[in-house]
């Protein structure tokens, strides 16, 4: 019955070496691999970061002004034909704004020789 | 009877409990490690590269500028087989000086020796590909600003080492150092009104020939600046000037005598104190003696103006009268409750003495009162002429963005303050402010032209610093826009004259105009109206 149990003991003694070097094994391994994705997850934010700095430099107001005024033919819309809902007409006979003031907004007195800087050269 | 162990049976039994305390403490380690402590091993963390300042973003969120992973390379040279070579491929590659490299290789005593500081990722690559042994990269930073000139004085720049120099970078040097590894610090800026106000001061200072330009949109409510600019300017990128490039930001290290505008503020201390009324009429005349001294003005003016067209149309002589009413003691104070008589502390680090005389006598009290005699950086007197329109209270401009009233101590009533807005938008509709007057909204203001010193003493009569203070909307202003231009010169346009009324105030009106809608602020209806008959 000793002699079983003994080498029962020795046997499990053998197993739980060998289980400990594999899961020792796995762990090294999923270490280096963990330590190439942490790298490589690094990088990937180092060109994001590079990449938000770059779209902050393309989508720059100074450059969307010029690609409005070069491509699209957009010029500066003078304050006064932008609108808000409170006074927008209401529909049918009644034309009094919503907050009842008397203006109706569109005007078209707006001077239209607004030129945006970057259209001056700039 | 019990039988005693045996001698085999002890020595099973004791090492069956050392097995057995072997197999518990293994398996103790292992609910551990597996459960309570997570491994950190595995080198590098995730997250952002590593940062040696944290990011500035504007009001809304927009990057300003941000540490970009760049590497400083350096050599050892005892491992380069051909050491002139070597030199010759890493300063065609890098931008390097040969020579210093040269010079370095051949330099015993240096195990290493610097090559380049703070290489792009396609340099990097265009080294590796060299083939050299012996090169080390050191990762770094380097400071990249996305909007380049826009923001460039403001900002600031940092030195190769990553520290903040000039600008806000230096100004809130401890904070992004301090948060470099959580959020971004956010200013007040707002990109938007920055790029605005920067590209109608770049144009109105190319349009008049000026020597600088400069302007400030600042929260009368909140002190936040909006926007600063100052002309010339740099490209904070290369840190190479062109030109007449300058990194000298004169709406904080400069001062000037900045003329009419400095009216706004006698005139509030007229109101506060009731030495007049603004019906109360001045006779003005073609020159006003003080002792040894004659006033003059710099246009034609009636023979008699009330105070309210004092101001209107920037009577210099009606102006004096007035101020000397207040006194030079009472002139003092009253500037020095507004901040005027010291520095301008706030997150800028670079800021101006104001030049005041140190003999306040009757003369001097004349000519303060409408802006010569005493010299202030634009950015502290912005702080003032807020302080008159925000309802009296003092406010100190900040560049972190806010949301809480910061206004102050009481420095004059409301009355008064209410009052001041009147007789600014009287400026603007009847008086020289008038190309100010824009569709849509009451905008309130003053110009100011003030005539240079002269190197050798005096003034010289066509040398002018013209600027213009405009507040809006005028019945509960929220903002205020400081634009100024040094030494502008008059078009064909402008007859041939360089007065503020002619070059700063259209200027300010075309800023209004275009960041009012940008800031939310409501358009006034009776306004509309009346451009719409």
């Amino acid at each position: 019955m000793v002699r079983i149990l003994n080498t029962l003991c020795v046997a499990l003694v053998g197993l739980s070496i060998l289980a400990l070097y594999h899961v020792s094994e796995q762990t090294r391994v999923a270490k280096f691999e963990l330590a190439g994705i942490n790298r490589q997850i690094n990088r990937e934010h180092a060109t994001i970061s590079v990449l938000q700095t770059e779209w902050e430099r393309v989508a720059g107001p100074a450059r969307i002004q010029e690609l409005a005024a070069n491509r699209l033919g957009l010029t500066g819309t003078p304050a006064v034909q932008m609108s808000s809902f409170e006074t927008l007409p209401r529909r049918g006979d009644d034309s009094a704004p919503l907050n009842n003031s008397p203006i109706a907004q569109a005007n078209v007195q707006a001077p239209a020789n607004l030129v945006p800087a970057a259209r001056r050269g700039l | 009877m019990i039988e005693r162990a045996t001698i085999y049976q002890r020595r099973m039994v004791i090492g069956a409990v050392i097995a057995a305390a072997a197999f518990a403490l293994v398996g103790a380690r292992l609910i551990d490690v597996t459960l309570f402590k997570p491994s950190t091993a595995g080198g590098d963390q995730i997250g952002r590269p590593a940062m040696a300042r944290a990011d500035m973003v504007d009001r809304n969120g927009e990057l300003l500028a941000r540490d970009l992973p760049v590497a400083d390379l350096y050599a050892r040279p005892h491992t380069l087989d051909d050491k002139v070579e070597a030199a010759r491929e890493l300063a065609r590659t890098t931008g390097a000086d040969f020579s210093r490299l040269l010079e370095g290789f051949n330099n015993t005593r240096h195990p290493y020796v610097l090559v380049a500081r703070q290489l792009t990722p396609d340099a990097q690559d265009r080294v590796m590909h060299l083939g050299l042994p012996g090169l080390e990269f050191e990762p770094s930073a380097k400071r990249y600003y996305p909007d380049g000139r826009a923001t460039a004085q403001l900002l600031g720049v940092t030195d190769p080492d990553g520290k903040g120099v000039s600008g806000l970078e230096q100004g809130l040097d401890a904070r992004l150092r301090e948060a470099a590894t959580v959020a971004p610090v956010q200013l007040s800026i707002d990109m938007r009104v920055q790029y605005i106000l920067a590209s109608e001061a770049e144009a109105s200072r190319q349009m008049f020939h000026a020597k600088k330009a400069g302007g400030i949109v600042m929260d009368v409510r909140t002190g936040e600046v909006l926007a600063m600019v100052s002309l010339p300017d740099f490209d904070p990128n290369f840190r190479q000037f062109t030109g007449d490039d300058s990194d000298h930001n004169i709406m904080a290290a400069d001062r000037y005598e900045l003329g009419s505008v400095f009216k706004v503020l006698s005139f509030a201390l007229a109101m506060e104190d009731h030495t007049t009324r603004p019906d109360e009429v001045f006779s003005i005349g073609n020159g006003y003696r003080i002792g040894k001294f004659t006033i003059h003005e710099a246009e034609h003016m009636p023979a008699t103006l009330t105070a309210r067209d004092v101001l209107a149309h920037s009577s210099n002589i009606g102006t004096a009268q007035i101020a000397m009413r207040s006194g030079p003691v009472r002139q003092a104070a009253f500037l020095a409750s507004l901040g005027l008589l010291g520095s301008l502390h706030c997150e800028l680090p670079e800021f101006a003495r104001p030049l005041y005389p140190t003999h306040w006598g009757t003369i001097e009290t004349a000519t303060i009162g409408f802006g010569h005699g005493i010299a202030v950086e634009p950015l502290a007197y912005v702080s003032a002429a807020a302080t008159v329109v925000n309802g009296g209270r003092r406010i100190i401009p900040t560049f972190l963005k806010t949301d809480v009233d910061r206004r102050g101590a009481q420095v004059i009533k409301p009355e008064t303050s209410a009052e001041m807005r009147e007789l600014l938008r009287y400026v603007v509709t009847n008086g020289t402010g008038r190309k100010a007057d824009i569709s849509g909204y009451d905008v309130g203001g003053k110009t100011g032209s003030a005539e240079k010193p002269g190197p050798h003493g005096g003034y010289q009569s066509h040398v002018l610093v013209t600027s213009f203070l405009a507040a809006f909307p005028i019945e509960a202003p929220r903002y205020i826009v400081f634009v100024l231009l040094d030494e502008p010169h008059g078009t064909k346009e402008t007859g041939g004259l360089a007065l503020a009324g002619l070059t700063t105030a259209p200027l300010a009106g075309r800023v209004i105009s275009r960041i009012a809608p940008l800031l939310g602020v409501p358009q006034k209806p009776v306004t509309v109206a009346r451009e719409n008959t």
